[in-house]
């Protein structure tokens, strides 16, 4: 089989398929060769269902004229997705056993689509945490810097992908368990408009943020596994760089961010001028009280689905999510009321920035993947935890529900991958993906592969 | 706005239906040590700061309506 072939777009993919230049068996047996390989190291996977894909992979009819857009196409989900007759283990101790009885909506849209389905990747516990840290399961490791973190929450999502386990991945968005890990992995994420996709047989952490969202190799497979989540979209028709109006918030979405990642998005900008884009600065709504308002609706939230679990089984958590919940408990029902209204309040502010903007462009996180066991990150002087650091620009967008992806746009000296961050109008998820496939095809960036034996 | 007392989140506890936490992770909250989330009286004062900004008739966030 051809060199780099586990790195192969979903787009290189269905053209080899067609042409029987390779079979599905042949895929599903190059990813399970390399789960083999990488499995250990890479911490990916929680579980694995081979047996099933190799079945599935055997009994493909391929049909010309009406391919199902990822038939023979092997995936993976984070193990927060119900997959009938799979645990669900949530990345947790308190969910081993949790056999789903059907599939979460998501993987069965993926399945109908053709895709081959290979098995559960590892995360923070719960998806509380972007460090993707977890105690069980591994901590799953960046692929370019063993040493250092694939992100998370979606950790083993971003590190299946960077490892060549698999061709695309689900993954969940509450403040930038998507984006963040994949722009550190040098992937594409893409978060859909709040609701578009659904999370029905998706293990909740806070109904008001979670999103579904999609890690792939490029922004062309993002619209791909998009269109086979919701057959209903279509591709929007514009994708022209010229006369886009590209908005470049002022202030926080640049500040205490490593300056090669500042220039990697200065790169960017320059290109899409050069494009007939026209960049225009924006002011954001104010930052100060958003990560106050993300907590305080998180928390209540994740105590309430949570509370179903823990008579009988609080010990089986991780200290530090039981504290978490703890302070869910503690806060009173009109300060989360309030913080729900304050979101209220920055979807209003952002519906009159996006009257004067197709979209706009800002990095996807302010550091390079930190090192694993890192509590705090230091930028411009200033610590800051590690967590806290990869998902400072992500969050604010799962509180306005706007679409956002992130794509690869320069690598750092440190041999780190660096993500831009494009974010588009509610329910112009269509156009925003059209977008980003005009710069990945124009701008023509190209990230070199890991370095894996 | 007084600073939280531990024996407030020990009486919401057990008061007032609440999940059994232990001793250790109400002292948490009063005097966090894991550094995973703000310590609750950081979050308490920003809330405070929240509770004085007037949001006028702006409702709960709810779904997002297709334009």
């Amino acid at each position: 089989m051809k060199p780099g072939l586990a790195y192969a777009s979903i787009t290189e993919l269905r053209h080899l398929l067609q042409a029987g230049d390779v079979n599905a068996l042949q895929l599903v047996e190059l990813y399970a060769e390399r789960i083999a390989r990488h499995g250990e190291i890479s911490k990916a996977f929680i579980s694995l269902d081979l047996e099933a894909a190799r079945d599935k992979a055997q009994a493909r009819q391929p049909c010309a004229d009406a391919t199902p857009a990822l038939d023979g196409i092997p995936y993976a989900c984070k193990d927060l997705f119900d997959v009938a007759g799979q645990v669900t283990t949530g990345g947790s101790k308190v969910l081993q056993g949790n056999v789903a009885e059907r599939d979460a909506v998501a993987v069965a849209a993926l399945n109908r689509a053709g895709a081959i389905y290979l098995g559960k990747n590892n995360l923070h516990e719960f998806a509380y945490g972007a460090t993707g840290e977890n105690t069980l399961y591994g901590t799953a490791p960046n692929p370019y810097d063993h040493a250092r973190l694939a992100g998370g929450s979606s950790s083993g999502s971003a590190a299946a992908l960077g490892f060549g386990l698999c061709a695309a991945a689900l993954g969940t968005d509450t403040g930038g368990s998507v984006r963040a890990p994949a722009a550190l992995c040098g992937l594409v994420g893409f978060k859909p408009t709040f609701g578009r996709v659904s999370t029905e047989g998706v293990v909740p952490y806070s109904w008001t943020l979670d999103h579904v969202g999609t890690l792939t190799r490029s922004a062309g497979d993002a619209a791909t596994v998009f269109r086979a989540l919701l057959p209903t979209a279509s591709a929007s028709g514009e994708s022209r760089l010229e006369g886009q109006v590209v908005g470049i918030p002022r202030g926080f979405f640049f500040e205490r961010c490593d300056s090669e990642i500042l220039d990697s998005i200065d790169s960017l900008m320059q290109f899409l001028r050069e494009a007939g884009a026209r960049l225009v600065p924006i002011d954001m709504p104010s930052m100060q009280h958003t990560r106050t308002v993300s907590l305080t609706v998180q928390m209540p939230e994740a105590l309430s689905y949570h509370n179903r679990y823990l008579e009988e089984r609080g010990e089986l958590y991780s200290q530090d999510f039981r504290a978490g919940l703890a302070l869910g408990q503690c806060l009173l029902a009109e300060q989360y009321i309030r913080a729900k209204r304050f979101i209220e309040s920055y979807r209003r502010e952002m519906a009159v920035i996006f009257a004067g903007v197709d979209t706009i462009l800002t990095p996807t996180t302010p550091v390079i993947a930190p090192v694993i066991g890192a509590v705090e990150v230091s930028v411009d002087g200033v610590g800051e935890p590690a967590g806290n650091a990869i998902t400072r620009y992500t969050s604010f967008f799962n509180m306005t529900g706007h679409p956002a992806i992130t794509l690869p746009c320069g690598m750092h000296s440190a041999g780190l991958p660096i993500g831009a961050q494009l974010i588009g109008r509610h329910h112009a998820d269509e156009a925003l993906l059209d977008l980003a496939s005009r710069i990945e095809t124009d701008y023509a960036f190209k990230l070199p592969l890991p370095d894996l034996p | 706005m007084r600073k939280i007392q531990r024996q407030t989140l020990l009486g919401i506890r057990d008061q007032m239906g609440s999940y059994a936490w232990e001793d250790a992770e109400i002292d948490e909250l009063v005097d966090p040590k894991l550094g995973i989330i703000t310590g609750f009286q950081d979050l308490l004062d920003q809330l405070e700061q929240l509770r004085r900004i007037d949001l006028e008739s702006i409702p709960p966030a709810g779904d997002i309506s297709r334009p």
